[in-house]
Order: C-alpha cells, then sequence, then structure tokens
C-alpha cells in the first residue's frame, strides 16, 4: 500500500493495484515452440557431435548424415522390397483402420459402459484384464486364432487403441455434471435427448483424449504387430534393419514412427480445441 | 390458487438414520416470491430437489396443481449454482434449449428467446459461449433459459451464491423485475439473511437436525422496492435491520442447540 498509516479511508490512486504490465512486443519472449526447437537442435547437435568425435562406432550409432542419406535412398530406392513411403504407408493403413474400428467399436461401447453401471460391473473385469497384457503376450494366440494375415495385425493394434478410449468415453459420459442433467431434465429433455444433447457433448472433450492416448499406445505396439509375417512396414523395415545390423535403418525408421505420430497427435489436439474450446475453460 | 403444494414432506437418504427433511408444508403461489433461508446442510437442496422431481418424498406429498410431482417436467425450471449451462452453445442456444426439446415452432421460439434475452439484458451478447461471460451473465442465461421454456415456477438454488456482493444486488433486483413480469411463481434458496428479506413475499427460515422449517415470515420489502423505493434506504431501514438481526439470531441460536 502506498498510502501513510494514517489514512483510513484509501484514496483513489492508492486502489491502483500496481503499475500495468511493460507493453508486449517490446522485447523478444522465447515461446514454448522455441523451446521445443532448442532441445530438439540440442539432441541433434550432441548426437552428431557423439558420433564425429568417434567415441561410438557407426554400428551402434549412425552419425546423422548417415541416417539421413539413407532417408535419400529409400525414397525412391528399396529395402526388402518396399521404398520407404511404401512401408510408411503400409503402418499408415493398420494405424488407421485400427484407430477406425476402435473409435467404432470404442466411444457406443464406452457410452454403454457410462451410463448403465451393469454393463461396467459386466466388462470392467474384461477391459481391466488384457488392458496391462503387454501385447507381444498375447500375440501368439491371436496368431493361432487369426492367422498371419492382415486382419491379426490390425486386431493387435486395434485391441491396444480400444481399451483407453473406451475407458476415456465411459468416464466422460459418467462424469457429466448431474446439475446439468438435472436442468436439461427440467426443461423437458428426455432420456435420450439428453444423451444426445448433454451427455455426450458433455463427455466430448474426455473422448477426444482417450483417442490420442490411443493412438499413442498404438503405434507402440506397431512393430509388434509388424512381427506377424509382414512383408512390408515400419515396424517391419526396423525388425528386418536390426537382424542385419543395419542401424541406420533402424533409426530412421525410429525417428519416421515418432514424426508422424506427432504429427497425427497435433492434428488431434487441433481438433480437440476446435470441437471443445470451452474444454478447460470454468463454465 | 397455489401452484405447488407440500404436505408434511418427509425425505430419508438411503442409508442414514436422520431424516434430511421432516414435516414440511408450504405452498407457493403464481404472484408469490418465496425463499428458503437456512444453513449448510438443513435440507433446502433437497427440498428443491423434491420440488423439481429429482427426489422422491419418503413421506408426505408435492402437488402441481393439484397433481402429484413425480418426475421432473417442463412446468419447474431449476437454477442453479453453477455448471448447469452448456459451454458448447452460445447464450441465445442455451436459452432456446428448453424450446427446443420441447419441439416448438421455430418463429415462436425466436420471438421468445429475443424477448427473454432482451429481458435479462443479454441481448448483446446473444451470440458469446458461455464460458465468455462473466458469473452474473452467466447466471441470467440460467434464468432466460429457465424463464424462455414453458414453466410456470422458477425454482433457483442459492443462484447468486457465487457472485460477488454489488453484482448479486444487482442480479436480486433483476430477480424481482423478472418474477413481476413473467407472472411466474419463485422459489428460492438463499443463506444469504438480506437476500432472503429483499426478496420474499415469504420467508420460511429452515434449521438442520433433521431439516425442517422453524419459523415464517412474510417481509414486505420487496413490495417497498417496486413501489419505487430505493434498494440501499430499504436495507438500511431499521425495521429491515431488526428483522435481519432477529433472523441472525435465530440462527447463531441454532447453532448452540446443534453444539450442545
Ligand atoms: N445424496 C445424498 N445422500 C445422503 N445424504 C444426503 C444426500 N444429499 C444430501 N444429503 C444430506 O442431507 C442433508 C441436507 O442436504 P442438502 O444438500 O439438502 O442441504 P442444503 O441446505 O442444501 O445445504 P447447503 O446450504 O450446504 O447447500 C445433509 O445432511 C446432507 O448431508
Ligand atoms: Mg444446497
Amino acid at each position: 500500500m502506498s498510502t501513510s498509516p494514517t489514512t483510513l479511508i484509501a484514496v483513489p490512486d492508492s486502489l491502483d493495484t500496481g503499475t500495468p504490465p511493460a507493453p508486449a512486443g517490446r522485447r523478444w519472449q522465447p515461446q514454448a515452440t522455441h523451446w521445443a526447437a532448442l532441445s530438439i537442435a540440442g539432441l541433434l547437435l550432441s548426437w552428431w557431435a557423439l558420433t564425429a568425435s568417434g567415441l561410438i562406432a557407426p554400428l551402434f550409432l549412425p552419425p546423422p548424415q548417415a541416417v539421413l542419406a539413407r532417408f535419400g535412398e529409400l525414397l525412391a530406392g528399396s529395402y526388402m522390397d518396399a521404398t520407404l513411403p511404401q512401408h510408411l504407408l503400409a503402418s499408415l493403413q493398420r494405424m488407421l483402420l485400427a484407430l477406425l474400428a476402435a473409435v467404432v467399436v470404442g466411444i457406443p461401447l464406452g457410452i454403454v459402459i457410462g451410463v448403465f453401471p451393469l454393463a461396467r460391473h459386466l466388462l470392467d473385469p474384461v477391459i481391466e484384464f488384457y488392458r496391462p497384457l503387454p501385447p507381444l503376450a498375447y500375440l501368439p494366440l491371436i496368431v493361432i486364432w487369426f492367422g498371419i494375415g492382415e486382419a491379426s495385425k490390425v486386431l493387435l493394434i486395434f485391441l491396444a487403441i480400444l481399451a483407453p478410449v473406451l475407458i476415456a468415453t465411459a468416464h466422460g459420459v459418467a462424469s457429466v455434471s448431474p446439475l446439468r442433467q438435472q436442468a436439461a431434465l427440467s426443461l423437458g429433455a428426455s432420456r435420450w435427448q439428453l444423451l444426445r444433447h448433454v451427455i455426450l457433448p458433455g463427455a466430448l472433450p474426455e473422448i477426444i483424449t482417450g483417442v490420442r492416448i490411443g493412438l499413442g499406445a498404438g503405434w507402440s505396439t506397431l512393430v509388434a504387430a509388424e512381427l506377424i509375417a509382414a512383408t512390408r512396414g515400419l515396424g517391419f523395415m526396423i525388425q528386418s534393419a536390426a537382424q542385419f545390423l543395419v542401424t541406420d535403418v533402424v533409426v530412421l525408421g525410429i525417428i519416421v514412427i515418432a514424426l508422424v505420430a506427432f504429427a497425427l497427435e497435433l492434428g488431434l489436439r487441433r481438433l480437440q480445441q476446435r470441437l471443445t474450446p470451452w474444454h478447460g475453460q470454468p463454465h | 390458487m397455489s401452484l405447488l403444494q407440500v404436505d408434511k414432506l418427509g425425505v430419508t437418504y438411503p442409508g442414514q438414520s436422520q431424516p434430511a427433511l421432516h414435516q414440511v408444508s408450504l405452498s407457493l403461489a403464481r404472484d408469490e416470491l418465496l425463499v428458503a433461508l437456512g444453513p449448510s446442510g438443513c435440507g433446502k437442496s433437497t427440498l428443491l430437489g423434491v420440488l423439481a422431481g429429482f427426489i422422491a418424498p419418503s413421506q408426505g406429498r408435492v402437488l402441481f396443481a393439484g397433481q402429484p410431482v413425480t418426475a421432473p417436467g417442463v412446468e419447474r425450471a431449476v437454477v442453479f449454482q453453477h455448471d448447469a449451462l452448456l459451454p458448447w452453445l452460445n447464450v441465445h442456444d442455451n436459452v432456446a434449449f428448453g424450446l427446443k426439446l420441447q419441439g416448438a415452432d421455430a418463429a415462436a421460439r425466436e420471438r421468445i428467446v429475443a424477448d427473454t434475452l432482451r429481458l435479462v439484458g443479454l441481448a448483446d451478447v446473444a451470440t458469446k459461449r458461455t464460458w465468455q461471460l462473466s458469473g452474473g451473465m452467466r447466471q441470467r442465461v440460467g434464468i432466460a433459459r429457465a424463464l424462455a421454456s414453458r414453466s410456470q415456477v422458477l425454482l433457483l438454488d442459492e443462484p447468486f451464491g457465487a457472485l460477488d456482493a454489488f453484482t448479486r444486488e444487482q442480479m436480486q433486483q433483476l430477480l424481482l423485475r423478472v418474477w413481476q413480469q413473467s407472472q411466474r411463481g419463485v422459489f428460492l434458496i438463499t443463506h444469504d439473511i438480506e437476500e432472503a428479506l429483499f426478496l420474499a413475499t415469504e420467508l420460511v427460515l429452515m434449521s438442520p437436525g433433521p431439516g425442517r422449517i422453524v419459523q415464517r415470515l412474510r417481509p414486505t420489502f420487496n413490495q417497498r422496492y417496486r413501489a419505487g423505493e430505493d434498494v440501499r434506504a430499504i436495507k438500511s431501514d431499521p425495521a429491515f435491520i431488526a428483522l435481519r438481526e432477529s433472523l441472525l439470531h435465530s440462527l447463531f441460536r441454532q447453532g448452540h442447540e446443534e453444539a450442545a
């Protein structure tokens, strides 16, 4: 307080809560993306420095320029009978098919679990039983049951995406504010209208978050899925290269998966902001 | 004629030994503004829940226009302290929401929504999302939404509880204007004594353990305001202050008995 101790009633100028913040744009302020760029640049630089120093043999860690050269080469040329874009396309197809199936199955089922306690009691044990299992553990069973075709690969990824989508949807549906639901009922909403106009939009932010988490889980099972007699795919490419110790292809595959996964994640984040701009706001 | 009639209502929640409400009787007419005042836990929200049809009575009965209340209905619209608006809709669509659900004719709906928005002073922000508004404006949206629906009674659960003193006073005056112009019965819950005294045509003081009505008053300050007297003059009138202190005293006595 700038008033003297004897002033009992604040004079107007003492109501001033402080100097206004300095006008923006005067000084350059680093933003989140700048920090991210710095972090990536640091990583690349240390990678290059490590390999250039000769401390690490290229067999263990190839230099960035070797990986870049591989990238250029595989754009048109093939590794294991397919170019990099072809491997990528094969994996993307599996991922997107699995994602689509997980959304089509997971969201409606999640709604049922969220709305009906009985469905939750029945399905919760099933979901919690398979969810923590490593995909490699049940991979043999899937091969025995469904063969070594495309279906088994997609199924494995689907199962990984399904659990987070289901759980997030059920939780989102079950935690829609009861007051909001009561208010809608007293405005004349039928049960169906309540679901359609109040519960579903209310759960949407969480559903999208579930899809984002699910997609991450899906990518992490890609390599396992492409263990199943694949002839194309990024996971397959990495495994084959690993067997022949072609480390630069391994690193290239890892980087491509990371970049594509990140691009999809960014797309979903943007979608979430577009569809549910109120998310995280007090309302 | 009374719209809502509550006879010897009792509510005991499952697994609770003490009833949340015991022998509560009330009536609310179309031109009345009934206020329930009481400390936390005295069963105010439970009472509103029964009137709205969200909670079934354990004893006694609730009638709306002579018919037992068994479920939520459009004639009894609720307004809560927060959380009840739809943030994915703009102000206009929130207010139109009830009529849309009820399948009202679009032209009639637009007319009602426009009138209601004007009545509560929200015409300028019709296209804003609710989360872009101040707390006071959000409560106005809640009231407008309840008004635009085909409601005959408004049930308000501490609608101004989260607002600052200045906005709260503005909202109290807005509510009186709305109540007068819209020809609805209003049931309002509050734990603010001044608010209760200023607004009520009929005031019930409630007490917990079990929740019940311990005192009934018919304050006249609301009429004086409508007759043109200044709010601050009313609220600082010795008669107002005397009643306020007497109610405060009752509330504190309740607290002591509770502790004993
Ligand atoms: N769903 C419930 N299950 C069990 N007990 C409940 C439930 N809801 C309320 N109660 C109990 O019933 C009593 C009355 O609660 P109520 O919410 O009606 O009080 P209130 O007067 O609205 O309080 P506040 O001013 O804090 O909102 C309290 O003792 C409360 O703990
Ligand atoms: Mg309450």
